[in-house]
């Protein structure tokens, strides 16, 4: 079952089209990351997933309705731009997000105890924010978005600022919530999470899809064409005609093969320039790869549109 | 309704908790009362010391000096005149000056050099005409002084008094003849029935009112300007608009703080109340008047208080959202406040002249009327239809720019960065 749908959707402000024809679905119990470049439109859509926003063509569709107020307490939102009251209590605010979205508050200050033990912030209940770090803050804000158990939870930028420990923490909050069958829309621009977490992408450019599938679809379609080689000595044995990428790191180099270049031309080429090469693997692009590749791909394609009119 | 209900609940706790709330509610009246009562308490008490006149005398009369100075040193012990509560005793000696001499000269060479008798020395000058016409002159380092008026109301008077002796009146009943006589004052009520009252009791109640309107819904809409600014700044507002139409979230905003404003003008009421049962008689014994406010005024002055804060926080709110910073709020606030002011700076007109055209016309606009309508009820009892209509034209103007407000509001929560013109909120008028 699709929890979230976009139908054609097109968002306009004045002459600026911000989203244009967009379609994607989002299936029940699944993690799906919706990615794209700044000022991409991503914060749009997500506007009018959570009925900030109205389209100005096409539908969006929330567990198979027309969003509406009625749906918005079964969607949770945690913004990129988000903040907390600064002259009011944590336990006070969190309180007040889930009697916004209809939870009472008797029900509302048990789970705020819940949650506060949980993400171990049980004993800044009664401070204000001011006192807290600005990864304390965090979490307090993912509490927000989550306290009043929605089916549909968005999170923009989730664990930027957060310390590893943090991160991981909430990471398997999500998973423990996509487990128990609910959705969640996640947006980053970190592609190692949105590897690690998600099950389906869609990346827009310019209002526009550019990509959308499964994460292992999506990297199967761009085959084994990267190549990962950890070697000692000269690099002059690549030439031209391999290579049309290659990136060196302290310990490997990452090298994205010409079209139809042959991997194990490569690894001939090194032998016999005398390169001592410990590790040699042929791996599908990373995330990372795909991102920048189909982004600046359709600027460039934007840009020769553009000169051809 | 029951989220707007939830957003009234935290924008008036929150402030009703701050330890300012219950400090300006203490304050304020305070600061009223004393701007109200300390200067004739002062002038009562403090007394303005003792000033020595001397009486450069070339009227060739010894009995104009007596008089005068039997009738300042009557004044001084009296206190009863209104005039002379102004504290300062004249201590008045007279120096025989022939008519040949300057007066002038005189005072120039007394008052040069380390003077005998410190800076608040003067002199009056009699002059030799002093009966036909030619005015009496005054001679002090300090003329800002209230209590001068009080000299030249006794020199007036001995000096008329004079005149008439020499016109052949019988000193014996000169006296009574130029008793003063006191306008007894009467307001015409709303039925047609007078009760003595005074134009000072009036004005003080009024100019209270007044004030009180105005500083509140200053106030208390800078308060909303200043929320939806930190609800920006914070970045909460996403967060709050994901649950709630803005325009609920606006409404909430501005009754939960109109709330805070009416708690804080109960309590007010409720003091002024009990200052006019208990604290009239308090003052009354020691002098001074407390002038209490009937219960009607307070009545209006709730109505007109809700009505005039409803019109600028709506607006208000909507210069709120439309920036980004405290620092760009101060120049966009700046019409806002305009029309807030321009009835305070006017309020005179309507004041001396309640009836006028000018003034009906003035209490009709939507903009003056919570100030202006309110002064004229406090002033005359303007008839019903004028009082209703100011409310109802108040309330269609409430209506229309709640919903301006609600549209540019929606924007402008989320925009960031540069000030928009106007024609930029023309066209955030008719985003979806």
């Amino acid at each position: 079952m699709n929890v979230v749908e976009l139908k054609s959707v097109t968002k306009r402000f004045d002459q600026f089209i911000a989203v244009k024809d967009l379609s994607f679905e989002v299936r029940q119990g699944t993690i799906f990351g919706l990615l794209g470049p700044n000022g991409a439109g991503k914060t749009t859509s997500i506007r009018m997933i959570v009925n900030i926003f109205a389209p100005d063509d096409g539908d969006v569709l929330v567990m198979s309705k027309q969003v509406s107020p009625e749906l918005q307490p079964f969607i949770g939102y945690l913004p990129e731009e988000r903040g907390l009251y600064k002259k009011m209590k944590i336990g006070d605010q969190l309180v007040f997000f889930a009697n916004l979205k209809g939870v009472s508050s008797s029900e509302a200050s048990r789970r705020v105890d819940d949650w506060l033990k949980r993400l171990e912030l049980s004993d800044w209940k009664n401070k204000k924010p001011t006192d807290l770090s600005k990864g304390m803050q965090q979490k307090v804000q993912f509490i927000g978005s989550i306290i009043h158990n929605p089916e549909v939870m968005i999170l923009d930028e989730p664990f930027s600022g957060l310390d590893p420990v943090s991160v991981d923490l909430l990471k398997s909050v999500i998973l423990d919530l996509k487990q128990q069958g609910k959705t969640i829309i996640f947006s980053t621009h970190q592609m190692e999470q949105v590897e690690q977490m998600c099950d389906d992408i869609c990346l827009i450019n310019h209002g526009r899809q550019v990509l959308s599938g499964s994460l292992r679809e999506v990297k199967r379609r761009y085959g084994k064409n990267t190549v990962i080689l950890d070697y000692e000595g000269t690099d002059s044995f690549l030439g031209v005609d391999l290579v049309k990428q290659h990136k060196r790191f302290a310990n490997y180099s990452e090298i994205l093969l010409s079209d139809g270049a042959d991997a194990q031309e490569v690894l001939r080429r090194a032998l016999e320039a005398g390169a001592r090469v410990n590790r040699f693997e042929l791996v599908e692009p990373s995330l990372n790869e795909i991102f920048i590749e189909t982004v600046t791909g359709s600027r460039n394609r934007a840009q020769v549109a553009e000169a051809a009119r | 309704m029951k989220k707007v209900w939830v957003i009234i609940k935290r924008e008036y706790l929150v402030r009703v908790r701050t330890r300012a709330f219950a400090i300006g509610t203490v304050i304020s009246p305070l600061l009223l009362l004393g701007l109200i009562i300390l200067p004739g308490f002062l002038a009562q008490r403090g007394g303005g010391g003792e000033r020595y006149v001397t009486v450069l005398d070339q009227s060739g009369d010894p009995d104009l000096f007596a008089g005068l100075k039997s009738r300042v040193e009557s004044k001084n012990d009296s206190n009863s005149d209104e005039e002379f509560n102004s504290s300062t005793r004249f201590v008045l000696t007279r120096q025989v000056v022939t008519a040949e001499q300057d007066p002038r000269e005189l005072i120039q060479s007394q008052s040069s050099g380390s003077g005998n008798k410190g800076p608040d020395k003067a002199f009056l000058v009699l002059g030799p005409k002093i009966l036909d016409d030619v005015p009496p002159e005054y001679h002090a380092k300090n003329l800002s002084d209230f209590s001068i008026r009080a000299l030249e109301g006794a020199v007036s008077a001995t000096i008329a008094e004079r005149k008439l002796m020499r016109a052949g009146f019988d000193a014996s009943k000169i006296g009574q003849y130029m008793k003063p006589i006191d306008l007894k004052q009467f307001k015409i009520g709303a039925g047609g029935e007078s009760t003595e009252g005074g134009m000072r009791q009036d004005f003080m109640v009024a100019f209270a009112l007044l004030f009180f309107l105005y500083m509140s819904v200053l106030f208390y809409g800078i308060f909303v300007m200043r929320g939806v600014i930190e609800e920006k700044q914070s970045r909460i507002v996403e967060v709050v608009i994901s649950s709630v139409k803005p325009t609920q979230m606006m409404l909430g905003k501005v009754i939960g703080i109109g709330l805070v404003g009416l708690t804080q003008i109960g309590i007010w009421a409720l003091s002024a109340g009990l200052l006019s049962m208990f604290g009239a008689k308090l003052f009354a014994s020691q002098g001074g008047r407390v002038p209490s406010i009937p219960l009607n005024l307070l009545v209006y002055f709730v109505l007109y208080f809700v009505l005039g804060f409803f019109l600028y926080a709506t607006l208000y709110a909507m210069v709120g959202s439309t920036v980004s910073s405290e620092e760009d709020a101060q120049q966009a606030q700046f019409p806002v406040t305009l029309l807030l002011v321009v009835p305070m700076m006017i309020f005179g007109l309507v004041m001396s002249n309640p009836s006028s055209t000018s003034s009906i016309v003035l209490s009709m606009v939507p903009f003056f009327a919570p100030t202006l309508m309110m002064l004229r009820i406090a002033v005359i009892n303007p008839p019903a239809w004028q009082v209703l209509l100011s409310m109802a034209i108040m309330l269609a103007t409430i209506l229309g720019f709640v919903w301006l407000s609600a549209k540019i509001y929606r924007v402008g929560i989320l925009m960031y960065g540069k000030r928009p013109n106007l024609a930029e909120l023309g066209r955030w008028l008719r985003y979806n």
